[in-house]
């Protein structure tokens, strides 16, 4: 694209102080500023004309669209007159040509001071009323004002372009961008919709920027307590935790039946919130209480408690109250991979479950020296012989290699759980839900290689990866479908869909799927003697 | 005039065919009829009285020591039937869910060590804005 000219055209039509609704700093901007995102595509435009081009854009476009095709042709046949890069003359003298008769619309006075945003008229719409709509609906539920919505556009696309800078390494760009963001953010609603989520976004784009583009940044670790009141607020804020909790039960429960010995190994104990209804409904079993052991797999404490242990004793009071005979242990490991099968100790006449909620993807980082973590473990899950492999997982592909696909497609995901979330309005529940959905997002923008774990992918990728490690689907039934439409409805927010799709469940906030359950049986192993030959 | 306070098994069978308002005001009429509405075994008549079948024989031990019938009631079975139904009639998987609610809440009284309310079933309680 051309280089900018030393020497500044003046604009055709003179211009009167409308100031323009895509300034790009936070001070009204020096009168002969060109707007450089529009610079980077090789046309000059000051930002203060930016308001006069677009209508005159547009004028232009109904104009041509009416003319006789003659007209056009006239234009077309005879040599550029005007050098397009200079936007401003060039669609002057285009319309000029077409010898119109319309006059075009002076634009509105309005005051240059861009902090006195409120006394923009708002039904002045710079780009014309025909946005992209399809955009919208992901965002605000909230009624914005025409200018609010144009602001929210240009931060999508902002955010985008930065986004795509940091993929082709060009810094100097992505910190200017940055700054047109800070500045865009402030100039939004940011307590929902499109202004909030942004800013989380806004902040992991300028941490990585910072610190470490390429390589990514390290996250800070909470402490196990930190991390269990997150993870409590986020289950009791919104419904994604209890569907998958209560889905997998239900799956767990038919999987056990007739089974006087049973034995659930979690993949991620935090609390145990999943387990007291489990217990429960064992206890009411008609066929009588099995032997329940469970199993609990969690981070090694580092702040001296053993919560694995506290755990433990909480569960098996309950238990003990229901009258349902239960053992618990305990195993620390800092990743999945770190887990032997030895020490889950798991006895052959027991009827195994695995529940695996939102931990899988966690394995699908770089491999060690013995492969990829995913296929190891699902190795040894195959090994354990378990009559039900329960897996509940993000609904979204943010494991792709490219950077800008990562990028937007959990924008749009993210957006998507806020909205959901703007239905909360108990807090502290709701601020500490969306800190442990920042912490997701963080991870998913800043962090590279192993420091990378939110490795989303969709069910259609991980029902490939599932048969292909030796394991065949359970369907999940009408129970486990209508227990979820059930507890949905007791969600004061309308918006939440269940959908069955080919035996598993997904949970989504309107069109968009956001968690998806699924349930595995492992296939055996075909025994040495009868392979080979 | 009849008088009914003697005849505490007649008063009961009035009372069992109350609904939960009538008996909260029941409670309030004299001490004796406050403590026999505060007695559990009303609670578990209004829980159950429409259901069929009848909940399994296990079922009031386990809901006695998750923390009696009138609490299941006003925690759990008020506010799903409310929500669910508008005939107040409600059938087994109902019934199990509330069950569910309602060990996931002495749970997590449990956990915070006390009396606090359980925070989960807060969506049951507060003021819904469904278009029913």
């Amino acid at each position: 694209m051309g280089p900018y000219d030393s020497s500044i055209s003046p604009a055709a039509g003179s211009s009167n102080s409308s100031s323009s609704a895509c300034s790009s700093s936070t001070k009204p901007p020096p009168p002969d500023q060109m707007d450089h995102l529009l610079a980077g595509a090789g046309y000059k435009v000051r930002s203060n004309d930016l308001n006069q081009v677009a209508e005159r854009l547009q004028h232009l476009e109904t104009v041509m669209v009416k003319s006789s095709p003659v007209d056009i042709s006239e234009l077309v046949n005879d040599a550029v007159y005007y050098n397009p890069t200079d936007l401003v003359s060039w669609v002057d003298s285009l319309l000029t040509e077409l010898n119109t008769n319309v006059t075009v619309p002076e634009p509105v006075p309005v005051n240059t001071d861009l902090s006195d945003l409120h006394q923009f008229p708002s039904d002045m719409n710079v780009y014309g009323s025909n946005h992209a709509p399809e955009m919208h609906g992901e965002f605000s539920q909230q009624a914005v004002t025409p200018l609010e919505e144009d602001i929210s556009i240009r931060l999508v696309h902002v955010l985008m372009t930065c986004a795509e800078a940091v993929q082709r390494g060009d810094l100097p760009l992505a910190s200017l961008l940055i700054d047109d963001l800070q500045a865009l953010l402030g100039r939004v609603n940011s307590g929902c919709g499109i202004g909030k989520v942004g800013s989380f976004f806004v902040d992991a784009l300028s941490q990585r920027v910072v610190n470490s583009p390429q390589n990514g940044v390290v996250q800070v670790e909470l402490s196990a307590y930190e991390n269990e009141i997150l993870y409590h607020h986020y289950y009791e804020a919104c419904p994604y935790l209890k569907f998958a909790h209560f889905t997998a039960n239900q799956a767990i429960l038919e999987a056990f039946d007739g089974q006087d010995c049973v034995h659930v190994i979690d993949f991620n104990l935090m609390q145990g919130l999943q387990w007291p209804a489990l217990i429960q409904a064992l206890a009411l079993r008609p066929g009588g209480q099995p032997l329940l052991r469970l199993t609990g797999i969690g981070p090694p404490s580092n702040d001296g408690r053993d919560s694995l242990r506290e755990i433990g004793l909480k569960l098996a009071e309950l238990a003990r109250s229901v009258n349902v005979r239960f053992a618990f242990r305990g195993v620390a490991a800092s990743r999945l991979d770190d887990v032997k099968p030895w020490m889950l100790q798991v006895s052959p006449k027991e009827a195994v479950a695995v529940n695996s909620i939102m931990q899988l993807h966690k394995l699908l980082g770089p491999g060690g020296p013995h492969g990829p973590p995913i296929d190891l473990v699902l190795d040894w899950i195959r090994d354990l012989n378990p009559r039900i492999l329960m897996v509940v997982e993000q609904e979204s592909n943010h494991n792709q290699p490219e950077f800008l696909d990562r990028f937007t497609e959990s924008l749009y995901y993210y957006s998507t759980m806020f909205d959901s979330l703007d239905a909360c309005t108990a807090q502290p529940e709701k601020s500490l839900s969306e800190l442990y959905i920042q912490r997701e997002i963080c991870n998913v923008v800043c962090c590279e290689g192993s420091a990378r774990v939110e490795r989303h992918e969709p069910l259609v990728r991980w029902r490939g990866r599932l048969t292909s490690a030796g394991f065949a689907p359970l369907h999940l039934g009408s129970n486990a479908f209508k227990q979820a439409r059930m507890l949905l409805t007791l969600f004061s927010a309308e918006g939440y869909s269940v959908e069955e799709n080919e035996g598993c469940l997904t949970l989504g906030w309107h069109s968009r799927s956001l968690i998806a359950a699924s349930a595995w049986q492992s296939i055996p192993k075909p025994s040495p003697a009868t392979t080979g030959g | 005039m009849f008088p009914i306070n003697d005849h505490v098994d007649l008063l009961i069978e009035v009372l069992q065919r109350l609904d939960a308002r009538s008996l909260g005001a029941a409670a309030c009429v004299c001490r004796q009829w406050c403590s026999i509405v505060r007695n559990d075994s009303l609670w578990e008549h209004l829980c159950f009285r429409q259901l069929s079948p009848p909940p399994s024989v296990g079922t009031r031990s386990v809901v006695l020591a998750l923390g009696g019938y009138r609490r299941l009631y006003m925690v759990c079975v008020r506010p799903v039937v409310s929500r669910l139904k508008a005939g107040g009639v409600w059938n087994q998987r109902e019934m199990e869910l509330s069950l569910s609610l309602f060990c996931v809440e002495y749970y997590e009284r449990l956990l915070g060590g006390g009396e606090s309310p359980a925070k989960s079933l807060r969506f049951l309680c507060n003021a819904v804005n469904v278009g029913v």
